[in-house]
């Protein structure tokens, strides 16, 4: 679970006994424990409908745990107020599994909303949503609108607004499904270089090129229950609950 | 370059000025401000009038005691005296009256000279006896109830008629005004509900925008400001239109009024506060509208995580 690396930092994703379910429909999780801590990098598996998604979501705080406790950079979710979550959030950058892009909005103004959103200067805002639109390639689609890009198009610029504003923790819900595997090497790279920067990585994904390609802990979800696999061990081999 | 400027070109990330919502919104507040603005010329104008009614009748109140007809002028005389002592008598004992003073033969004179010349002997004629009642300063005398209590004291003393009539003319007005003030508050109480409904119905519609906004960390207040800013410029515009509607009917109303005959309702001028505070209305819309669209948002995403 952890590299040495990681050893010693503080925890930034705290769960203890966490369950989470729909309404009155049975527990998608249950008793989850898992601690991420400052500067890890994991992936996270399963199956199709296994509760990566809803894994996340908890963890980018779109919604609380139905039991059990959540810390998110030291802080209990449950006791945390409205404005003091927002402000937890403005370090968490998501990459959406459906991009969640804003669709009367150019590829410009999606990715400043975080920018914005915390009241960032405009003359800043261009600045950097400019470099990084560049460096994603996407600089010629700058003011056309969300709805009339690719998917690839609109994954970039999903990523590209999960990582603008230099966030402590990165979860991407499957961000390399849409994208060529040229491109998809690069997102990767962009994520290792922000995690070698600091940044905790969590990346939900199928592909198990990816997988192997990197050698990173693995997070694997099955029947709501969570394991933990190091690198180059089969999901067969060492199973070990943790 | 500049044209292709995203920071000048900035959109809002929620479109709240395409929604039809807007424009059911501005057509509410218009209507809203219309009324409004006719009513509460009508209440002003009813102050004015009130006012002007309420400095007549305060201050002073003439009782008349009539005199005792008999074939026996003496005795005649005498009960009418006696009538006059004991109607000032009570007058002197009412809690609003500050001075009384029964007007005497020479100044009786003085009035009626202008009808029955000089020289007359005011003892000899049967002239009804006059009561000068001062009123304490700022008192309001209740004049059917003085009317009453005198009625009961002497047959003969009662209060001047005019008065009378215009203290029921001032109970009426008062009545007129406020129900006129409680139609005030059912409209800014309408629309405000109206406001609160379409903005929790829009928050819905856009709810797939606000919870994206949320995720990269906005607070409430700037979904909340998002909305407010576009209410208050809905209110705004819609306060004008329901004003220009208004202000002709406003007039058309007074032009009415004025071919009353009587000069009542000449009283009933607005005037240059009053236009000034109708005028004002679109800021009153604008504000009312911004200030419970502001709170509806806050309220509604409270519910959210
Ligand atoms: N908003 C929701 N309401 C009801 N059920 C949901 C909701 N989101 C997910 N689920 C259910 O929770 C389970 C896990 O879904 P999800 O977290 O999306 O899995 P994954 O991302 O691994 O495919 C599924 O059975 C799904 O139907
Ligand atoms: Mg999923």
């Amino acid at each position: 679970m952890l590299r040495h690396s990681d050893i010693g930092n503080p925890v930034v994703i705290d769960m203890k006994n966490v369950g989470i379910r729909y309404d009155l429909g049975p527990e998608v999780l249950s008793d989850i424990n898992l601690s991420l801590r400052k500067g890890s990098f994991h992936f996270l598996t399963g199956k199709s409908g296994a509760g990566k998604t809803s894994l996340l979501s908890m963890m980018y705080l779109a919604q609380k745990p139905s039991r059990g406790v959540l810390n998110v950079f030291g802080k209990n979710v449950n006791f945390t107020n409205r404005d003091s979550l927002a402000l937890l959030r403005r370090r968490i950058g998501v990459v959406f599994q459906d991009f969640r892009l804003i669709d009367h909005l150019s590829a410009f103004d999606n990715v400043a909303l975080p920018l914005r959103v915390c009241g960032m200067g405009e003359k800043e805002v261009k600045k950097r949503v400019k470099e990084l639109l560049q460096w994603v390639e996407l600089d010629k689609h700058m003011f056309d609108r969300a709805s009339t890009l690719s998917g690839g198009e609109k994954q970039r610029i999903a990523i590209a607004r999960a990582v603008i504003n230099r966030p402590d923790i990165l979860l991407a819900d499957e961000p390399t499904g849409n994208v060529d595997n040229d491109i998809a090497r690069k997102l990767m790279k962009l994520f290792i270089e922000l995690n070698k920067l600091g940044t905790t990585v969590v990346i939900a994904t199928h592909s198990e090129k990816l997988i192997t390609d990197f050698a990173y802990p693995r997070l694997h979800l099955n029947d709501g229950n969570l394991r933990i696999f190091m690198p180059n061990e089969g999901l067969r081999g060492g199973m070990r609950t943790i | 370059m500049i044209t292709n400027n995203p920071s000048i070109n900035r959109k809002q990330e929620l479109p709240l000025k395409d929604d039809t919502s807007g424009i059911f919104l501005k057509v509410m507040i218009s209507i809203a401000v219309f009324l409004f603005a006719v009513t509460l010329a009508g209440v002003l104008s009813i102050n004015s009038m009130l006012n002007a009614w309420n400095e007549s009748i305060l201050g002073s109140v003439t009782v008349q005691v009539m005199p005792v007809n008999s074939a026996d002028q003496k005795k005649a005389k005498q009960e009418t005296m006696d009538h006059l002592q004991k109607t000032i008598e009570f007058l002197k004992k009412v809690p609003e009256v500050e001075h009384v003073r029964a007007l005497n033969d020479q100044q009786l004179a003085k009035l009626l000279q202008p009808w029955l010349g000089d020289g007359i002997e005011i003892e000899n004629l049967p002239t009804p006896k006059l009561i000068d009642v001062k009123l304490k300063s700022g008192a309001e005398i209740n004049f059917a109830k003085l009317a009453e209590q005198l009625a009961a004291v002497s047959p003969l003393a009662s209060v001047d008629n005019h008065k009378l009539w215009l203290n029921k003319l001032i109970k009426f007005a008062d009545g007129l005004k406020m129900l006129a003030l409680s139609i005030l508050f059912l409209v800014v109480a309408i629309t405000s509900g109206a406001i609160f409904y379409t903005t929790q119905a829009n928050l819905g519609v856009h709810r797939y925008i606000i919870e994206i906004l949320h995720i990269m960390g906005a607070k409430d207040t700037y979904v909340a400001q998002q909305y407010a800013r576009q209410d208050a410029w809905i209110g705004f515009v819609g306060g004008c239109i329901g004003l220009a509607f208004a202000i002709p009917t406003i007039f058309m109303i007074a032009g009415l009024a004025d071919q009353i005959e009587g000069g009542i309702i000449s009283d009933a001028k607005l005037s240059w506060l009053s236009w000034l505070a109708i005028a004002c209305l679109p800021l009153l819309s604008a504000m009312t509208a911004m200030g419970t669209a502001y709170y509806t948002v806050k309220k509604t995403l409270e519910k959210m995580m």
